[in-house]
């Protein structure tokens, strides 16, 4: 954007006593050399604003600031059919996890008086933590990417203050860039995350943090991520992945756990015209089975091949929640970049149509001076 | 009398119809199941699934889990399904190659146990487009 460096203060009052002097600086301002980048040329919103553009720079500024609303106005209205896209993500994966709910309580009833012994349930004396961040692809979604990533940064240092041992599962473009950029923090694994997450991508990050924690290199596996709270908010929130508890519970890193019964799915609709967010606390009925149903293996065996698909599947629901939570906040970003550029465009008609009929009435003085003098 | 088969994975319903019967395979082996089967609960292994529907076998690979089978009603979960005309052969071969450069590169029990993992998975897909063909 190319500006010259006359200053021209647009008062809310234009005066026209002094048309020589405007007609003057009007035909300066061809003349002067743009500057590139220049700091001062700023337009603050206030009632007195300094522009330093000529004509055919601002006309060129306003066209510029019209294609770039149309471009915010259309990523606006891509992320909210994508979070649509989310939802319907996540209710297509309800089915899987209420019937695995189900399952895991029935088998837990069972064994109750038995010892469990599986691997992926071993609590260990912690020595080293896995963190598995999830970030997004791409920018332009607000305070979304830095949100998760102070996090991160806090929960290392407070691991290092405890003297623990960690290392990062780093999904996502914008989180690898930032662990790239800064060799000093361990990374294990650096992984993409599509455009919407699938079960095989999320089977790759369980994967590797279920190969993780059986070889016995970490102790504990932290999943970060950010909790879809509303349009406007998200939490950046810290759940302890493994070592899974036997009844599904879900648990924060300060130990308050949530029963996998009382799983929260949110739904998008509308209320009073506008697009608001709905959490349903939903209790699935962990309905009597019959007596009769027996194993066919082990029931150690059989929580042995249920909890993998338990650790999936909390993955993916962390996937889609960041997912939604990140086209939330591009959507807010966009939203109010629209905003912005249409009040930045009115500011500006408004100078480039003072200028331009100031230009004219200087040319109209001119011509009646010229005629005036030549009688 | 038909039986009821539902395969779950994490993100969709992958099959939720009627069949004749089905194999499953398990961690303790190939079972069968007919209607009116006595009610079982069963981990599934990495393997192929086949299911009869009219005299039609339709294979699809399975990526381990957990099967229920009820009154007439088969519900399986599964990190992942995929039904054997939905796999490209090439790119399942290629898979399979790479699977097994890898194994034969891993180094430490945790390279292992992966290497394993994916080693498996990619040989249940090649085995379930072979057995399309038969």
């Amino acid at each position: 954007m190319s500006c010259s460096n006359l200053t021209m203060l647009v008062s809310s009052k234009p005066s026209l006593s002094d048309a020589s002097n405007l007609s003057f600086r009007s035909v300066l301002n061809p003349f002067q050399l743009p500057s590139q980048n220049s700091p001062s040329c700023s337009l603050s919103r206030s009632s007195v604003t300094p522009v330093q553009c000529g004509l055919r720079e601002l006309r060129t500024r306003i066209e510029s600031v019209k294609n770039t609303q149309k471009i915010t106005e259309a990523m606006k209205l891509v992320a909210a059919a994508k979070v649509r896209r989310a939802q319907e993500a996540v209710v297509n994966g309800r089915p899987f996890s209420e019937t695995l709910v189900e399952v895991l309580y029935n088998i837990n009833e069972q064994l109750q008086t038995e010892d469990i012994d599986v691997p992926l349930t071993k609590v260990r004396p912690v020595k080293k933590v896995a963190l598995v961040v999830c970030t997004g692809d791409r920018g332009l979604c607000g305070g979304f990417n830095n949100n998760i990533i102070k996090k991160a940064e806090a929960r290392i240092a407070e691991l290092k203050d405890l003297g623990l041992d960690y290392t990062i599962i780093s999904v996502g473009k914008k989180g690898n860039s930032y662990f790239l950029r800064r060799p000093y923090i361990p990374v294990d694994r650096f992984l993409e995350g599509g455009s919407l997450p699938t079960a095989k991508e999320a089977q790759a990050i369980a994967d590797d943090a279920f190969s993780l924690f059986i070889s016995e290199e970490v102790d504990k596996v932290e999943l970060l991520y950010t909790k879809f709270v509303s349009l406007v908010k998200s939490d950046p929130v810290i759940h302890t992945l493994l070592p899974l508890s036997p009844k599904g519970e879900i648990c924060d890193i300060n130990g308050n756990c949530v029963d996998a019964a009382d799983d929260e799915f949110f739904r998008l609709t509308t209320k009073e015209g506008k697009l608001t967010v709905e959490r349903d606390a939903v209790r699935t009925k962990t309905e009597d089975y019959s007596a009769i149903l027996e194993f066919e293996q082990d029931p150690v065996q059989i929580l042995d091949a249920l909890l993998p698909l338990y650790l999936n599947s909390q993955v993916l629901r962390a996937l889609q929640e960041s997912l939604a939570s990140e086209l939330a906040a591009r959507m807010s970003a966009m939203s109010s970049a629209t905003d912005n550029a249409v009040e930045l465009k009115k500011n500006l008609s408004i100078v480039y149509n003072r200028e331009r009929q100031a230009k004219i009435t200087g040319e109209i003085l001119e011509i009646v001076a010229g005629a005036n003098a030549l009688q | 009398m038909t039986l009821n088969l539902c395969v779950l994975t994490p993100n969709r319903i992958v099959w939720d119809s009627e069949v004749k019967e089905i194999i499953l395979s398990t961690n303790s082996g190939q079972i069968g199941v007919l209607p009116n089967h006595a009610p079982i609960a069963t981990a599934v292994d990495i393997g192929i699934l086949r299911i009869r529907l009219n005299d039609q076998w339709v294979t699809m690979a399975l990526m381990g889990g957990f099967a229920r089978i009820g009154n007439n009603k088969i519900t399986i979960l599964v990190n992942d399904a995929e039904k054997s005309s939905d796999i490209d052969p090439e790119e399942a071969q290629q898979t399979l190659e790479i699977a097994e450069a890898n194994l034969s590169k891993a180094e430490g029990k945790r390279q292992l146990i992966e290497a394993n993992l994916s080693l498996r998975r990619a040989r249940t897909r090649v085995e379930a487009i072979n057995m399309l063909s038969q």
